[in-house]
């Protein structure tokens, strides 16, 4: 086919059939496309509270909503402090992840072990900060369809700031626990010397690049969430 | 490496699997083989069926509801014995009309037209024509047919609950969706039609990825991707759409879910309910439902409408015996087609309030389908050109659906400008041009299909005169039934309005909505005759004596009659020439795998 | 695929010398976004907020391509999967532009024909901020939920339990 032959003759050869034109299995590829079709459901979920806030006169400003800290003295007032605590718990997870993965390709059964360990208690302890602040702001009255917070500017909010941050961080949260769930399991498998016996561990690749697109997604909830 | 390792040993064990098959069949129960089969051909025909028992229901119901719009003043007692409170005293209650059309929407787009039609073809052909023994992952395929047939059977059951189905219009739009006090059906019946939507997409979710993963993967030797077949092309394409515009749904649902049971107000802003008052949700946008179904709904019409073009122009090509017309500028078409998809889907909205000039935008885009869909016309018509036609049904169909195609595709210009669309909305001009163009070419494209690919998927041939007799009645019945339509929608008769003869302007169509809604019924009774050919045929129908009874080029007729799982059974053929070498060199046809002659006249 | 033993050892610190700079740049990236949102707190000029927040916007756009690129490992696979990912993210543009743009004209239309709407956007409620500050005071939690903005709390005000 003179159309493919342009390209470098290394990945033109790929295309040829009988073999995956990306180079990886199937899993891999089906994979990728699950998180792309993730990344629409996320991206849907972001874009209307996007839409909504633009579609709004006021906004509740979240340096007010999201100010407190746990074990924190009486009426102090630390805006972004717990939240960028969550952020770098997520960032380090994620980096134990890649290492857990880079351990996988080196067949190196100890490092995907301590890696594994690492990347789930960072899944858990984000969870656990995310129910500390749930319970907070429920505390404070601020539920699905309770808003007690102010607009910005001093004037009557609607509910939609809070219905928009549960159902966000919840979808995410779920995720993030649907990961370290997967991550047990891909934990167990590897104890059990399952990916030792199939002489790979490309598992521990297709749950990692799960686990990356979750920090992703924080990535972006954090930053529009609490900083914009 | 590992990794190589790891691709090594998915092909070996690629061939392993297949011989594991031959001794396997014999062990197969009934539950493994017709039920929770793994056999991408078996998941195919599941589809099929269960699409074709939600096309039987779907179509009583448009026969249900044209009978109450072609007799508004007339009882009939019988539909009291069948629909009981829903027709008091022989007619259709207003309720029940909107639940008969809402609930004819929602199951012929989801259940008949996308799963019915992309589930089976897409289940059927894949492995087939690209030459691979099954699906990347069989069993996510089964899991697919098990979640739509769990969703269809919930959407089922929401027909049988004390306050009825949903009856708010397939789109869900709110407040009708978001409050359980709008009306009836926005209680029960609504949350079944949320679940049922939800599983739907999870459903079409797991068997795109399949799909995509299985034509990029799994191609056999030298089926680069310009030798794949159209139908592979556009049924890939239209995995794509599903898999990128399904979940924005989702979202789009979960959103409404929660408007309805906790409280929120995403779609909802300062609603007054009567009886109950202001309500406290407020603040948020309902148009805001309306761009999340659209950025789904759009495209969702090209994956109803893409896996027909495909199929279409495979069958075209076939019976003509000529290569198709413009390859590449097909495949480019598709492709444009479906990036389009995805940036014009306010152009539903125009008169919601959206604003003017981002529409002018969506206009622009809008009509910029008119050129991919253009040169696809003209690429069957040169198709036909001059070809040595082979009027088989299917080939009468996939005419036909050019046909339909070219008819219902026009009416689109006209309702893509806004201006023009400011007249003619929620007309019956736009119920006249989405069934053409959507709903029956569509239909058409799923009729071709099978009528072609009937021998391979059954061993045995449909019967040729009640095919003949289902087609050119179904043709004329299309048009007879939708182009008056359009002069309805031209005189401002609206669309989903219960009884017309109330109104002065729309009383003399009193006689036009007669006749329409007779031939509805005539053509609801053909695909009875339909159906009671196919079923007739899986068991008494000629039998099927050569390998490739269409004298077709594409990989499937090289099978046996009837493949086993795995398809081929020996080594799976290797591919060294396109799907269309028809009337070549002196040769009527050259399948796919015969190898290059030494001197042939250029390949494509 | 057969490496030397030094090459598999010079490719692995050359991946972990990568995970290295990655994690480096993504920590600094996140510092630089939260000093930008420390700054924002109490400032008033819309047109320094604005830039701040595109600052921020761009910082977060690459966070997440480095994330996607080395951590999800895109940077090093074929191109051909690359494209085949990042080509269809490109309808987020017109995605996010459309709908941004018909909400905020959502906003001018209700501004324009709804003057309750337009209303609800000058009214203060000092109500609600006092409140706020009494129960902080008190270290008290007020329970909320439900509630309407208008109605007054301290009537219906149920029993909770200390929180912090």
């Amino acid at each position: 086919m003179s159309t493919t032959t342009t390209a470098s003759p290394n990945e033109a050869k790929l295309w040829e059939g009988g073999k995956s034109p990306f180079n990886s299995e199937y899993g891999k590829v089906m994979m990728w496309y699950f998180l792309m079709s993730d990344a629409f459901t996320f991206g849907a979920f972001l874009i209307s509270y996007g839409t909504v806030r633009f579609s709004t006169n006021g906004w509740p400003d979240s340096n007010e909503v999201f100010r407190s800290f746990p074990f924190a003295p009486e009426g102090v007032h630390a805006p972004l402090v717990f939240v960028s605590i969550m952020t770098f718990i997520l960032i380090i997870s994620s980096v134990t992840m890649v290492l857990a993965v880079h351990a996988g390709k080196n067949m190196d059964k100890q490092g995907v072990v301590r890696n594994m360990i690492l990347t789930i208690i960072g899944g858990i302890a984000f969870l656990s900060c995310q129910a500390w602040e749930w319970n907070h702001l429920f505390h404070e009255g601020a539920w699905w369809g309770a808003n007690p917070f102010l607009n910005a500017d001093g004037t009557a909010s609607t509910t939609n700031f809070t219905n928009f941050f549960f159902t966000i961080t919840g979808f995410h949260g779920f995720h993030v626990f649907s990961g370290v769930l997967i991550n047990i399991i891909m934990l167990i498998m590897t104890l059990m010397d399952k990916f030792e016996q199939r002489g790979h561990y490309l598992m521990i690749e297709k749950a990692g690049l799960y686990w990356h697109f979750v920090d992703l997604v924080w990535v972006f909830v954090f930053t529009i969430f609490y900083l914009l | 490496m590992s990794h190589e390792a790891a691709l090594h040993n998915h092909e070996g064990h690629e061939s392993h699997g297949h011989d594991d098959h031959g001794h396997h069949e014999h062990h197969d129960t009934f539950l493994t083989k017709y039920v929770f089969s793994q056999d991408h051909k078996m998941i195919a025909k599941q589809f099929l069926i269960t699409g074709m028992v939600w096309a039987v229901l779907g179509g009583l119901m448009s026969v249900l509801f044209r009978l109450q719009l072609g007799y508004p003043d007339s009882s009939f007692p019988w539909l009291e014995s069948l629909l009981g409170k829903w027709a008091k005293g022989g007619q259709i209650t207003p309720a029940a009309y909107y639940a008969l059309v809402t609930t004819h929407g929602t199951v012929l787009v989801f259940f008949v037209l996308t799963a019915g039609l992309s589930g089976t073809f897409a289940n059927f052909l894949i492995p087939l024509q690209i030459g691979a023994r099954d699906m990347a992952s069989p069993f996510m395929n089964m899991l697919s047919y098990w979640f739509f047939f769990t969703a269809s059977m919930i959407m089922l059951s929401s027909l049988f609950v004390e306050t009825g189905p949903f009856s708010g219009g397939w789109t869900a739009y709110p407040p009708l969706s978001a409050l359980h006090d709008a009306s009836p059906g926005s209680k029960t019946g609504m949350d079944l039609w949320l679940i049922s939507m939800a599983l739907f997409v999870v459903s079409s979710l797991l068997g795109g990825l399949n799909y995509i993963a299985t034509i990029l993967n799994m191609r056999t030797k030298g089926m680069t991707m310009t030798r794949l077949p159209l139908t592979i092309w556009a049924l890939f394409f239209t995995a794509v759409l599903g898999v990128l515009s399904f979940p924005v749904l989702l979202s789009g649902l979960i959103l409404l879910i929660f408007d309805r049971n906790f409280g929120t107000s995403f779609y909802l802003s300062d609603i007054f309910v009567n009886g109950v008052g202001a309500l406290s949700n407020e603040g948020g946008s309902a148009i805001l439902y309306q761009h999340l179904f659209w950025f789904l709904g759009h495209p969702e019409v090209y994956i109803i409408l893409l896996p027909a073009l495909g199929m279409v122009s495979e069958i075209i090509s076939v019976n003509s015996r000529k290569p198709i017309f413009g390859y590449m500028a097909m495949l480019g078409s598709l492709f444009s087609i479906a990036i389009l998809a995805f940036l014009v889907w306010a152009h539903h909205m125009f008169v919601t309030g959206l604003n003017p000039f981002l529409g002018s935008v969506f206009v622009l885009l809008t009509l910029l389908i008119a050129i991919p869909s253009g040169i696809k016309v003209f690429n069957w018509l040169t198709t036909l050109w001059r070809g040595n036609i082979r009027f088989t049904p299917g080939m009468l169909f996939a005419i036909g659906f050019v046909s339909l195609f070219i008819s219902g595709g026009l009416t689109g210009i006209w309702l893509g400008n806004a201006a023009l669309d400011i007249y003619l909305h929620d007309s019956y001009f736009v119920v006249a041009h989405f069934h053409i163009v959507m709903g029956v070419a569509s239909m058409f494209g799923m009729f071709a299909g099978v009528y072609h690919w009937y021998p391979k998927m059954y061993g045995r041939y449909l019967n040729n005169s009640l095919g003949y007799l289902h087609f050119w009645i179904t043709f004329a019945g299309a048009y007879l039934i939708f182009w008056p339509m359009h002069y309805q929608g031209l005189a401002g008769m609206p669309r989903r309005y219960f009884d017309f003869s109330i109104w002065e302007s729309f009383k003399q169509f009193a006689d036009l909505n007669r006749f329409i809604s007779t031939v509805a019924m005539i053509v609801f009774a053909t695909q009875i005759l339909f159906l009671i050919n196919f079923f007739y045929s899986i068991f008494k129908g000629r039998k099927v004596t050569v390998l490739n009874p269409w004298e077709a080029n594409t990989l499937e007729w090289t099978t046996p009659i009837r493949p086993g799982h795995g398809n081929w059974p020996g080594e799976i053929p290797e591919v060294h020439r396109w799907p269309y070498d028809y009337s070549k060199d002196g040769h009527d046809f050259i399948p796919q795998n015969t190898p290059v002659g030494e001197d042939e006249s250029s390949t494509h | 695929m057969s490496h030397s033993h030094s090459d598999q050892e010079a490719h692995n610190a050359e991946a972990m010398a990568e995970i290295k700079k990655v994690t480096i740049i993504l920590s600094v990236f996140t510092i630089v976004e939260l000093i930008l949102g420390f700054w924002m707190i109490g400032m008033t000029s819309a047109v320094l907020k604005l830039t701040i927040k595109g600052t921020i916007v761009i910082l977060m756009m690459a966070k997440a391509f480095y994330i996607v690129a080395y951590f999800m490992h895109l940077k090093h696979e074929v191109k051909n999967l690359i494209m085949t990912i990042v080509v269809p993210l490109l309808l987020f543009v017109w995605f996010i532009g459309a709908f941004l743009w018909d909400g905020s004209s959502f906003r001018n239309l209700r501004n324009n024909y709804n003057p309750y709407f337009k209303e609800q956007a000058t009214i203060k409620v000092e109500k609600k901020v006092e409140e706020r500050k009494a129960t902080d005071a008190k270290h008290e939690a007020a329970a909320t939920k439900h509630e309407t903005v208008e109605t007054t709390h301290e009537a219906t005000k149920p029993e909770v339990e200390p929180y912090y």
